[in-house]
């Protein structure tokens, strides 16, 4: 009896263990290679092995990481089908039945395992961060309406992240009402602003880019305003504002002019210049594993954390455009996964909790039965109680091949040829062309930046 | 026994045919609810009600009584959030108005395509200069017809409603005057199902 009941929980976990990648591997180990690859100088890296798992448990965040990596070296089209894939894994999640059967199922293997039996189902701002980087996906390839649409779709997600703070958090309200309280600036200024730990404002930025660039400037304005909710202090998003509610005969005008001075507008034969600048990688999450006994059984609890890291605080600096340009910083991502994760928090020491219980019960059942078989070794406790220190691994999955930290600049300049470096990076050459766009997306992994640009 | 044997054969079919994927013909303008998004029946539905309510309009019924307008469509705009192929829901409207009767149409899709052609008829010194087609002898389009798609979409908990409004136009392009207008508004909702996979 206690043979066959091990043997078929055994058939189960090695079952299951094909089936969950991160279940036994910790993810930050799995992705730690591509991040490396991008870092370097390999022109495209290889991510056939990370595709593959696409089809498994975690595919809505492999899919993701397949995603940003092809994004990161320039395959827009190759990314874009990854992204496709992500974004219909988080439809596919929210089809889900209220009581489902497999949200079920994979909730008890995590009793009896960890929590990266349960399928990954991301936080809400990386579900928007897909749609965004859908969104530029789509205009480097050169089909603006399909930007806009992924653009719309990512309003819609906002809107529904905004309404889930909105209640709590006064900062919130005020945006939905489009005012930007002076407090909330000087709390930006003190303490790091507290509305960019949970709202992205590079997301609201580059939807509003977006817009503006589709000659849609009041839907713009709206996004801006957004932005400049959370990151107040940011002197590009005032003089985006300044400049949009000059031209749209906004009524805040007047207010904005006096708090941020005068519009800059552009002069004939000038074009904008436009910098997205993305810096580093997220940090991963890390693991504290607490091992105790209860009863002489040893029991270990594994929660996720993040290390405390230094701050990333200063300006890029654009060369070759005349006047140097710093570009400031809008959205700091590392901030919003930090929250996400405290968010998540009560949920998994729930589940942690509920995990020693039956894995200590789990344990009594198999004691009780070996004793009983005449005073044998009791080899099915000890096989137990090292599956349990051993299975117990904090759930450290997370989008790891996001920025650690957004930076734009913006400005308008004479038409012609110019070559700029960022940083300490190589020279590139752009074009400016009079009352045209011309966006530069520059994203800096390790040592390597590399320069995306187009002429809208 | 035997008759064991066949049951167990018969049960042993049965169960291996369940498991096997299969394809069968339908009905093109079925009703298609697989899910919320924008599919053949909007489709279908935004067409004929365009169609309809252009050809039964009082003043195109005048315009279109002694001769056949020529209208060329410009490609209708996706508003909405969702990736939509427009240029098939022009094609549809297009192709009915076209076999009413009523209409001529120009393609603009197809202009490059013509360009080309007639290019390599007179420059290229292989046709036949007397059977080769001059430029400049196409005729212009009277009316333009142009649309938007645009969208709602709200979402709470378990309730999902999507809402499209199609508008479409004809415009005299001689005058700049809007000959007809009309909107066609459809309303999904979708609510999760409490049990399931």
């Amino acid at each position: 009896m206690l043979k066959s009941l091990s043997m078929a929980f055994l058939l189960m976990v090695g079952l299951t263990g094909c089936a969950y990648n991160s279940v036994f591997v910790n993810y930050p180990s799995q992705i730690a290679p591509y991040k490396q690859q991008l870092s370097s100088d390999i022109p495209t890296a290889n991510i056939n092995e990370l595709a593959d798992n696409i089809s498994g448990n975690d595919g809505l965040l492999y899919a993701q990481e397949a995603g940003r990596i092809m994004q990161v070296s320039g395959d827009f089209e190759r990314s874009k089908t990854y992204y496709q894939q992500a974004i219909s894994a988080y439809q596919a999640f929210d089809d889900k039945a209220i009581i489902s059967a497999s949200k079920i199922g994979s909730g008890a293997s995590s009793l009896l395992l960890n929590d990266n039996a349960i399928p990954y189902r991301g936080p809400g701002y990386e579900r928007i961060m897909v749609h965004q980087y859908q969104a530029l996906n789509y205009l480097f390839s050169g089909d603006a309406q399909g930007a806009l649409v992924e653009v719309r779709r990512s309003n819609e997600l906002q809107s529904i992240e905004q309404a889930r703070y909105q209640k709590s958090q006064k900062s919130v309200q005020n945006m939905a009402n489009g005012t930007i309280d002076a407090q909330m600036a000087q709390l930006g200024q003190s303490a790091g602003s507290v509305t960019s730990s949970f709202l992205n404002a590079y997301s609201y930025y580059i939807t509003g880019l977006l817009h503006e660039l589709a000659n849609e400037p009041n839907d713009a304005f709206i996004d801006y305003r957004k932005a400049a909710q959370i990151t107040p202090e940011n002197r590009y998003l005032q003089q985006d504002l300044v400049r949009l509610a000059k031209q749209l005969a906004m009524p805040q005008f007047d207010e904005f002019q006096q708090r941020w001075g005068d519009a800059v507008m552009p002069t004939a034969g000038q074009g904008q210049v436009v910098f997205i600048v993305e810096r580093s990688f997220v940090p991963e999450k890390q693991s504290i594993t607490v091992p105790f006994p209860i009863n002489g059984n040893i029991q270990s609890a594994s929660l996720a954390t993040y290390q405390p890291q230094r701050q990333l605080t200063t300006a890029s600096l654009i060369q070759g455009l005349g006047d140097n340009l710093e570009a400031q910083n809008i959205a700091n991502i590392d901030a919003l996964a930090i929250n996400a994760l405290k968010e998540d928090l009560p949920a998994a020491l729930f589940r942690q909790a509920a995990r020693i219980y039956a894995k200590y019960e789990l344990n009594q059942s198999v004691q009780s039965g070996s004793r009983r078989a005449n005073n044998q070794v009791d080899a099915g406790a000890l096989v137990m109680q090292i599956f349990n220190v051993i299975s117990e691994q904090a759930d450290r999955r997370s989008w790891l091949t996001l920025p650690r930290q957004a930076q734009i600049a913006k400005q308008f300049i004479d038409a012609g040829d110019y070559d700029i470096r960022l940083n300490n990076s190589q020279n590139v050459k752009f074009e400016v062309k009079p009352s045209r766009t011309t966006l530069i997306w520059a994203i800096e992994t390790g040592n390597r930046t590399r320069f995306y640009s187009i002429i809208i | 026994m035997k008759n064991l044997k066949l049951i167990f054969v018969l049960a042993a079919v049965i169960g291996l045919s369940a498991c096997q994927s299969k394809v069968e013909y339908g009905d093109a303008t079925e009703v298609e609810t697989v899910n919320e998004n924008f599919g053949s029946t909007d489709l279908q539905d935004i067409a004929a009600k365009m169609v309809d309510s252009m050809m039964t309009f009082p003043p195109v019924v005048v315009i279109t009584q002694n001769n056949r307008p020529i209208i060329f469509v410009d490609k209708i705009k996706n508003k909405t959030s969702e990736h939509i192929d427009t240029e098939s829901v022009t094609d549809t409207i297009s192709n009915k108005l076209l076999r009413s009767g009523k209409f001529r149409f120009i393609d603009m899709t197809k202009v490059d395509t013509v360009r080309k052609q007639l290019d390599y008829q007179n420059n290229a010194g292989m046709v036949d200069p007397t059977t080769a087609i001059k430029f400049g002898r196409q005729i212009g389009a009277q009316y333009m017809l142009y649309g938007n798609l645009s969208s709602i979409v709200k979402q709470d908990g378990s309730t999902k409603d999507v809402y499209y409004k199609m508008t479409m136009r004809l415009m005299d392009l001689e005058t700049g005057l809007i000959e007809w207008s009309d909107e066609k508004e459809i309303r999904k909702v979708k609510s999760k199902s409490f049990l399931g996979l």
